[in-house]
């Protein structure tokens, strides 16, 4: 058997192209599935009965169900549903957005709780309305709490991206895939992927190393 | 005649009683935490609630300011009912301080962060504003070198100062302390009732949940026993502690061992 490592400086180009990619959906799907966490982990709380039962199934079914399986789903169902055809990122960014918002209610919702409820009760005591001592007193301090379960999150979702590949989505492991079925050198490819992501995941890896230890929980 | 900020019209004045408790019951499934309470607070009075653990002394502060709803019955504060309209009760609380056992202070703010945000958030103070507030007061509860302090470098009795000048921040006419000393270590005791002292002084209207009985001795216009959710005996602290008409009161000053 012999190799032709040339192969990999000739699709440089092509492999920075998806690394992009795979970080821009990184990027994208988390500056999203944060804040929406955040409103999930307050229905899922929320007195009316109907709409936590709501955000109580959306969240049990997200983490239930395989990733590639909303990934295909988002593909097939979304432009049935919507009637508009969304582009391979698009689609695989909301099967993405789907997924990662039920893990992150979790978090949040463990984070708001563990915040005593005296605390609230000192912003009220003070005058403010419920969402006032929400913002103010809880979130802050949730956020620190949770800060480290995100970062993990985080390296989880770096590496899941890779799923969306299956519908074409121009991220890193499609195209190396896709260099890999055109010039048949299998090995190669698969090696400078693997190489490509362990370098762009490493030091994501390390900076979360240093966030639990600098927020970790230690009360 | 009381002394207001606010210039009242001719043959206006703000009622002599401050808080009034008419018939307050509170229920916990089987269990009655209140049964029945009747009480009066007027201006500038500083009265102490004191009674053994589980009498209701506590739950009957928090129904002062909404923390706790009453399962019957009704609090009235400068003669307006306590209301369920959130809104309403907001406006309420911004007017009744409250410290608390476990003091509360937010964690991820300053000592003076801490003070700042009641005005800020619900008086709309500026920053500017807000700081002068808030330095003021911590200058007054001897604390005005520990503003940059976070709670966890502050000791239970600054903490505990911290968030009494936090309730002031928000310039209240009444101030409910719910067992302010609890918490504390002895030591520390000491420097939060001087500062509790200060404000009767001052004239400050004050409802306190205490097991300090030197405090309500030497501070309290009006002491109240409980015992089972219900007020045994009030008066005047010469009464309560020096001649007291109850056998419940006797017991439990007894259990104390409170020898006037």
């Amino acid at each position: 058997m012999t190799f032709d490592w040339s192969i990999i400086w000739q699709s440089m180009g092509a492999l920075w192209q998806g690394a992009l990619v795979t970080i821009g959906l990184t990027v994208l799907t988390m500056v999203l599935a944060v804040p929406l966490g955040i409103v999930v982990a307050l229905l899922r709380d929320s007195r009316l009965k109907p709409v936590s039962a709501l955000a109580t199934a959306y969240v049990e079914l997200m983490r239930n169900v395989p990733i590639i399986l909303v990934v295909y789903w988002a593909f097939y169902v979304l432009p049935i549903l919507t009637g508009v055809g969304f582009s391979p990122f698009l689609t695989g960014l909301v099967a993405l957005v789907l997924n990662n918002t039920a893990y992150n209610s979790e978090t949040f919702r463990s984070g708001i709780r563990s915040i005593r409820k005296g605390q609230t009760e000192a912003g009220l005591a003070l005058g403010m309305s419920e969402g006032e001592a929400f913002r103010k007193i809880v979130l802050p301090q949730a956020w620190r709490r949770v800060l480290p379960i995100l970062a993990t999150t985080w390296v989880t979702l770096f590496k899941d991206t890779s799923l969306v590949s299956v519908i074409a989505v121009g991220d890193l492991a499609h195209t190396a895939l896709q260099i890999r079925s055109q010039s048949f050198r299998v090995i190669e490819m698969l090696t400078a992927m693997a190489a490509i992501y362990w370098l762009l995941g490493y030091p994501q890896a390390k900076i979360v190393d240093w966030i639990h230890r600098k927020y970790g929980v230690t009360e | 005649m009381t002394d207001t900020l606010v210039k009242l019209p001719q043959g206006f004045a703000l009622p002599e009683v401050v808080i009034e408790y008419r018939d307050v019951r509170k229920q916990y499934g089987e269990f009655v935490a209140l049964a029945g309470v009747n009480l009066e607070v007027r201006r500038g009075q500083v009265v102490c609630l004191i009674g053994p653990s589980g009498s209701g002394k506590s739950t009957l502060l928090r129904c002062t300011n909404g923390l706790e709803t009453m399962t019957s019955g009704e609090v009235y504060f400068d003669g307006m009912p306590l209301s369920k309209d959130p809104r309403k009760t907001r406006l309420i609380r911004q007017r009744m301080g409250m410290v608390f056992q476990n003091f509360e202070l937010f964690p991820h703010k300053t000592a003076l962060g801490n003070i700042m945000m009641g005005p800020m958030t619900v008086l709309g103070l500026s920053e500017e504003q807000a700081r002068t507030r808030a330095e003021a007061l911590l200058a007054k509860v001897g604390l005005s070198d520990k503003a940059g302090n976070y709670p966890a470098n502050l000791s239970g009795g600054q903490q505990q100062r911290v968030a009494i000048a936090r309730a002031l921040a928000m310039e209240p006419e009444v101030m409910l302390f719910d067992e302010p000393t609890s918490a504390l270590d002895p030591e520390t005791i000491g420097e939060v009732l001087n500062v509790m002292k200060r404000l009767a002084d001052d004239g400050m209207t004050m409802v306190v949940v205490t097991h300090e009985m030197t405090f309500a001795r030497r501070v309290a216009d009006h002491v109240v026993v409980f015992a089972n959710g219900q007020i045994v005996e009030q008066g005047p602290p010469e009464q309560i502690f020096d001649a007291p008409k109850t056998t419940r009161t006797r017991d439990f000053l007894s259990h104390l061992g409170w020898d006037g």
